[in-house]
């Protein structure tokens, strides 16, 4: 009996009067102990499954017709009360955002302790002793005293263990889990994704793991369904699917992949974006046609049935064997030619915090950066990189201005700009800038795109005709690759993808040598990061600036930098050529980074998710460094 | 602003208050030409007398008449415009010094935030009613002085809240990014951070003239009000108090006067707090 | 953790210190700008001027500001506050005496106010996304609008005037006695025995506390709501949800806690609020607190006795803030363990 089966499931969304299928025509099959990956792009309904599964859609979605299966009970036909008994039980969740998803108000024994006496257990000490069996199960130390803790003086990784310890302990029959390491440091993910694994094992769970990240679910994954605007485009066994994709979505996604390992090459990039529910109105036909590079016109009229290319592989595509003839395109844009004049010298960078202190106790000093020196060539892009509390960001913030630093000095092409000063300003007004990380605060909401684009021409006593400003906004637009009618649109009207594209066009418009990217791709699709790192490598080739790239994602460094500078604690512990140093990490916080990330290879092994390692207590530099608490 | 407002217009909650107060508003602006008597016109030998609808009314004195003889309808309509100028000055100038002193903390931070911080603490931890009788008792009576109570005593309630929001606009890259592309500290204030707050700031005037209108006639009402020559609706309850079983409509009357204000006031505060949240609009439609 | 708190309030009290020096160090300023001459104020209107004179020099009038400001704090620090000029007695004696009146007063009508703002708060939340949401809401900002001095006047008319249901002037009825012990009368006439006058109390009690409570439990109540909106849009919420909890363990064990903590801040500054807002409702049910003593002393340019009386609403004012943080503390994780 499967554990979980979907047939012809259609969820319907109603926008503007009429009913849009946000999920059509999903099957899947799912055996009892097997873990059956969604993975797909944001927006195209993977984590809509995981809520139609506990019947608890958003207001205006609804499922419209199918069947959903648990264990032989329909699922939809069960009365609520029926449903509401099964969820926390039997079908258990494991949320993205874990420090989120716990009660800020309670503590983790009042958590358990609540779940488990739902669950039917009686007696408090019983419970007591449950829960801290199941923290000691999922590799927390001490669980005794964690029972006592509130969520916000644990870590996101140390949450994450608890909900998953939570969702364990009813021994359930089928757990969901939502993109569940996306959230957290890279350094983590293979310890909690390795527990997930065991803990799967040691329960015969089913598990539906919902992913945006291919090499990932090939690794982890029994079988694999890849969705695109809300279909499964293709299923089947995991390693096979994507060894050899047969749709061309899936192999179009993996080559629009940065690769950690293998020989460095252009990225694929699709055009546009996936459709929004909105514009899968209008669609007829296959939803991926607008953007397929093996589409004809029978793949317009009408949406391709499912076909099998093998025994359990699935594939919804007319075109399904001329796939694998897709490929990236040649060249190396990416390959740099930096000079050996040194743009930015940085020596001996500090800076500290005073925390605490007051009327009754004294500060306490906290070193956010220790002595970082380094140095960056006009035209060469150097990466920055570490996890979250290594001090990268307050580097950025020291080099901007936006922060006075406690000590060293900060030379940009000769002139001193360390203490931030109205001269300071004015200096770094023409020569650095900076793209900031959030689009959504990075944009002021209430300005139209021409405004934002050319607001360096605002600045100051510099007064720009509307004229120059009009032209200047074309310029800019088109090098971004944006249509010029965007001048007139607002932030709020743009995609994410965009609105990055609108911050590079800012950050370039008074002509920068030396670009700060603060996490510019981090949080994007990665069909839109291909295009964004495609753009940045052009816009080099054509203007000519440096980059000071902060990133936390390994393989979109080592597509893009020619150096990297890694961060943990506050110091720079190595850096060098991005091939020298991934090849041949020093530093055990390196090695720890590069472990992390899948493998590009379906068929190889993933060490850190297979070697049987103790738990990493934090202050472990090979573990990542904590979050500093208050 | 163009997209936020015409949004407000739309709210069926922001034209109706609006309409209650150009309603009021107009009152106050022509009451030489509505109101039927003047005001201040006694005429002793019609002492109390009920609405017009009760018996014993006068057609004259369509609302009838107080303790000395004078028309209610007009004494109302004439309050009006007392409740509406002191509502307006104050509200104003109570918010151009608050939110002055809001950009300048929020934005700036650090030992000047702290300054005003520690001033605003110490002027709210006198409670208003106390304060604005405290200043009046020593300014004295009259329509500028009521003004400048209300100043002085709410002028805190407009900079610490518009401080927050200060703060949170702060935070956002935006500001950042403006400040690294050359814009002076002053640009930056006007161009990224008052469009940001412009709407809390029309709210919070619309619903501090409620406020204004409250004071005024509690002040009125005590005695400390705008002065005796002037017709106040609080001066208005105060005398129909003593009369209470004789003529009861001459306390309800006011009473109501003092509600649709108010009410008014802040119907529109919150249908405007509502529509121009832009916050709500930049996550997505 | 209760060393945590007492910490806390150790701290918030001599914070307030220095508030304190400055609140009443602008009351005597103020106070100081009056047209009216305290001297002549407190001789018999045929005095001479060099009576007059003489008496500005006792009373100390004819010295610097500063100066003044200082021999009255040290005074006051000693439980002096003066002698009102209207009354001729100690001031400090005539709030002592009206104090715990007004203090009865305002925690009836706290407690009102904190159990319909709840509650209401509560009901306002349940009545989402029904069609009788728009009514309630639109209610509640009608509420909103009537302040406590019109709803003094309001329930004043209607209960005591029209329909005759309650009394509406004093304490206690006349004709009874009013025992002092503490100087709480509803506490003093039950450690007394006296249950009629308790009774009588209760009664004079109603109106004027309902006319506070009612007036400042609508802002609670839309706090509460809004509150309850934000922390429903959390992930938490949504989590508990697919663990299987039911709506109604949700909001009173998750939602509740957490939505009472902006609720809580906003009900303490509206308490301070409340406390002073007493005043008015004292006037216009002629009870004998600590606002008819104000108005009477505003009235009459008293100024020490509205020295006295400002010091006194800040003070207790200071001290409703104080215990506000210290709950805040004490219901927030966050502040509660480093």
């Amino acid at each position: 009996m499967l554990a979980l089966e979907a047939k012809e499931l259609v969820v319907g969304a109603r926008i503007d009067g009429a009913t849009v299928p946000a999920i059509r025509a999903l099957s899947f099959a799912l055996e009892p102990g097997k873990i059956l990956g969604l993975v797909g792009e944001s927006g195209a309904g993977k984590s809509m499954v995981g809520r139609a599964i506990a019947q608890l859609l958003p207001a205006g979605f609804a499922i419209t017709s199918g069947s959903l299966t648990f264990e032989g009970n329909d699922l939809l036909q069960m009365p609520p009360a029926a449903r509401r008994a099964l969820l926390g039980r039997t079908i258990a969740f494991i949320p993205q955002a874990p420090m989120t998803s716990l009660n800020p108000a309670q503590t983790v024994g009042a958590l358990f302790d609540e779940h488990l006496a739902r669950l039917g257990e009686a007696r408090r000490s019983a419970r007591r002793d449950r829960a801290i069996a199941m923290l000691t199960a999922a590799r927390l130390p001490r669980a005794a005293e964690l029972l006592t803790q509130y969520p916000h003086q644990l870590s996101g990784g140390m949450c994450q263990r608890v909900l998953i310890a939570l969702a364990f302990s009813s021994n359930p029959r089928l757990v969901i889990a939502d993109e569940p390491t996306t959230a957290l440091d890279v350094t983590t993910h293979p310890p909690i994704l390795r527990l997930i694994a065991d803990m799967q094992r040691e329960h015969g769970t089913a598990v539906i793991f919902i992913t945006h990240d291919l090499r990932l679910a090939a690794q982890l994954c029994d079988q694999v369904t890849v969705m695109y605007a809300g279909r499964a485009v293709e299923s089947g066994p995991a390693r096979a699917v994507l060894a050899t994709p047969a749709h061309p979505y899936t192999r179009c996604l993996q080559l629009a992949n940065p690769s950690m390992r293998a020989e460095r090459r252009a990225l694929y990039v699709m055009p546009d974006q996936m459709p929004s529910l909105r514009q899968l109105r209008e669609l007829s036909g296959c939803h991926f046609a607008p953007r397929c590079p093996l589409v004809t016109d029978d793949c317009r009229r009408g949406e391709p049935a499912s076909v099998a290319v093998a025994p359990d592989h699935q594939v919804a595509c007319l075109r399904a064997r001329a796939t694998q003839v897709v490929a990236a395109p040649s060249g190396d844009l990416v390959a740099a030619k930096a000079s050996e004049r040194p743009l930015l010298q940085v020596e001996d960078l500090r800076k500290h915090y005073a925390i605490g202190g007051g009327l009754f106790a004294g500060a306490r000093s906290v070193a956010a950066v220790k002595q970082a020196s380094f140095s960056i060539a006009a035209n060469e892009f150097v990466a920055l990189v570490g996890e979250s509390g290594s001090g990268k960001s307050t580097i950025a913030k020291m080099l901007v201005g936006l922060e006075p630093p406690s000590g060293g000095t900060i030379r940009l092409d000769g002139e001193d700009l360390t203490a931030p000063s109205s001269r300071t300003s004015a200096l770094r007004a023409t020569r650095l800038q900076m793209v900031f990380q959030d689009p959504q605060s990075a944009l002021n909401p209430r300005r139209r795109v021409a405004s934002i684009v050319t607001q360096a021409m605002e600045a100051g006593s510099r007064h720009s005709s509307w004229d120059e400003r009009r032209a200047r906004t074309r310029e800019l637009l088109a090098e971004v690759g944006l249509a010029a009618d965007f001048g007139t649109r607002l932030p709020g009207q743009l995609s994410g993808g965009q609105r990055q594209r609108i911050n590079i066009a800012r950050a370039l418009c008074s002509l920068p040598k030396l670009l700060i990217a603060d996490e510019i791709v981090s949080g994007l699709d990665v069909s839109i990061q291909a295009q964004l790192l495609n753009l940045l490598a052009r816009l080099r080739a054509e203007l000519g600036f440096a980059m000071l790239f902060i990133s936390h994602d390994l393989s979109v460094v080592r597509h893009l930098c020619s150096r990297v500078l890694v961060m943990y604690g506050g110091e720079i512990v190595e850096q060098g050529p991005v091939e020298k140093v991934f090849a041949d990490p020093q530093h055990p916080h390196t090695q720890a980074l590069i472990s992390s990330v899948p493998p590009d290879d379906p068929e190889a092994k993933w060490a850190a998710l297979s070697s049987a390692v103790r738990p990493r207590e934090s202050g472990d530099p090979a573990a990542g460094f904590p979050l500093p608490r208050e | 602003m163009a997209g936020p407002l015409a949004r407000a217009l739309r709210s069926p909650r922001v034209l109706v208050a609006l309409a209650m107060v150009v309603g009021i508003a107009l009152c106050a602006i022509f009451a030489g030409s509505i109101a039927p008597h003047d005001p201040g016109d006694q005429n002793l030998l019609a002492i109390l007398s009920p609405p017009a609808w009760a018996d014993g009314g006068d057609r004259t004195y369509l609302l009838g008449t107080d303790s000395l003889g004078r028309d209610v309808l007009s004494r109302l309509i004439y309050g009006a415009r007392t409740a509406m100028l002191v509502a307006l000055f104050a509200s104003l100038c109570a918010m151009i010094i608050g939110a002055i002193l809001a950009h300048i903390a929020g934005y700036f931070g650090g030992a000047v935030d702290w300054l005003i911080g520690r001033a605003v603490d110490v002027w709210m931890s006198f409670p208003p009613v106390i304060l604005s009788l405290i200043l009046m008792v020593g300014l004295g009576t009259g329509l500028s002085k009521v003004i400048l109570a209300i100043v002085l005593v709410d002028w805190t309630r407009f900079c610490r809240v518009l401080r927050s929001e200060v703060l949170i606009v702060t935070r956002h890259d935006y500001v950042a990014a403006a400040r690294l592309l050359g814009f002076t500290h002053w640009q930056t204030i006007v161009r990224e951070i008052l469009p940001a707050t412009t709407p809390l700031l029309i709210t919070l005037v619309s619903l501090e003239m409620a406020i204004a209108v409250v004071v005024e006639a509690i002040l009125s009402f005590v005695g400390l009000g705008v002065g005796a020559d002037q017709p106040a609706w609080g001066q208005m309850i105060a005398d129909a108090r003593q009369y209470v079983y004789q003529s009861p409509w001459n306390l309800l009357l006011p009473i109501l006067a003092i509600f649709l204000a108010v009410t008014a006031f802040n119907l529109l505060g919150d249908g405007l707090r509502r529509t121009l949240d832009v916050r709500l609009a930049e996550t997505g439609h | 953790m209760t060393s945590l708190v007492l910490k806390l309030i150790a701290r918030r009290l001599v914070a307030a210190i220095p508030i304190l020096l400055i609140v009443s160090a602008l009351l005597f300023c103020v106070l100081r700008l009056l047209p009216v001459d305290p001297a002549a104020m407190s001789l018999p209107p045929n005095a001479t001027i060099e009576e007059v004179e003489a008496q500005r020099r006792e009373m100390g009038l004819d010295k610097p500001l500063p100066q003044q400001y200082l021999i009255w704090l040290s005074a006051a620090l000693h439980g002096d506050f003066g002698r009102s000029i209207a009354l001729r007695r100690d001031a400090g004696a005539l709030v002592a005496a009206t104090l715990p009146a007004t203090i009865q007063l305002a925690g009836c009508a706290m407690a009102i106010a904190a159990i319909l703002g709840l509650g209401g708060g509560l009901l306002l939340f349940h009545l989402r996304g029904s069609a009788l949401e728009p009514v309630a809401d639109l209610a509640s900002i009608l509420l909103l609008s009537i302040p406590e001095f019109l709803w003094g006047l309001i329930l004043l008319f209607v209960f005591g005037v029209l329909l005759q249901w309650l009394p509406f002037t004093g304490q206690v009825s006349p004709g009874l006695p009013v025992p002092h012990v503490t100087g709480f009368l509803l506490l003093d006439s039950l450690l007394v025995g006296r249950l009629d006058v308790f009774f009588s109390a209760c009664r004079h009690l109603i109106l004027p506390a309902f006319a506070l409570g009612l007036a400042f439990s609508p802002t609670i109540m839309r706090v509460l709501r809004s509150s309850l909106f934000d922390v429903y849009l959390e992930d938490y919420i949504q989590q508990a949800r697919l663990r299987g909890l039911t709506e109604r363990q949700i909001l009173i064990g998750h939602a509740f806690k957490n939505a009472s903590l902006p609720t809580l801040t906003l009900a303490g500054v509206q308490f301070g609020i409340l406390f002073s807002g007493t005043l008015l409702v004292e006037v216009i049910y002629s009870y004998p607190g600590m606002g008819n003593l104000m108005v009477d002393a505003v009235r009459n340019a008293d100024l020490p006795l509205i020295q006295a009386i400002g010091l006194t609403y800040c003070v207790v004012v200071l001290l409703i803030n104080t215990a506000v943080d210290s709950l805040y503390v004490v219901f927030n994780p966050k502040l509660r363990v480093r």
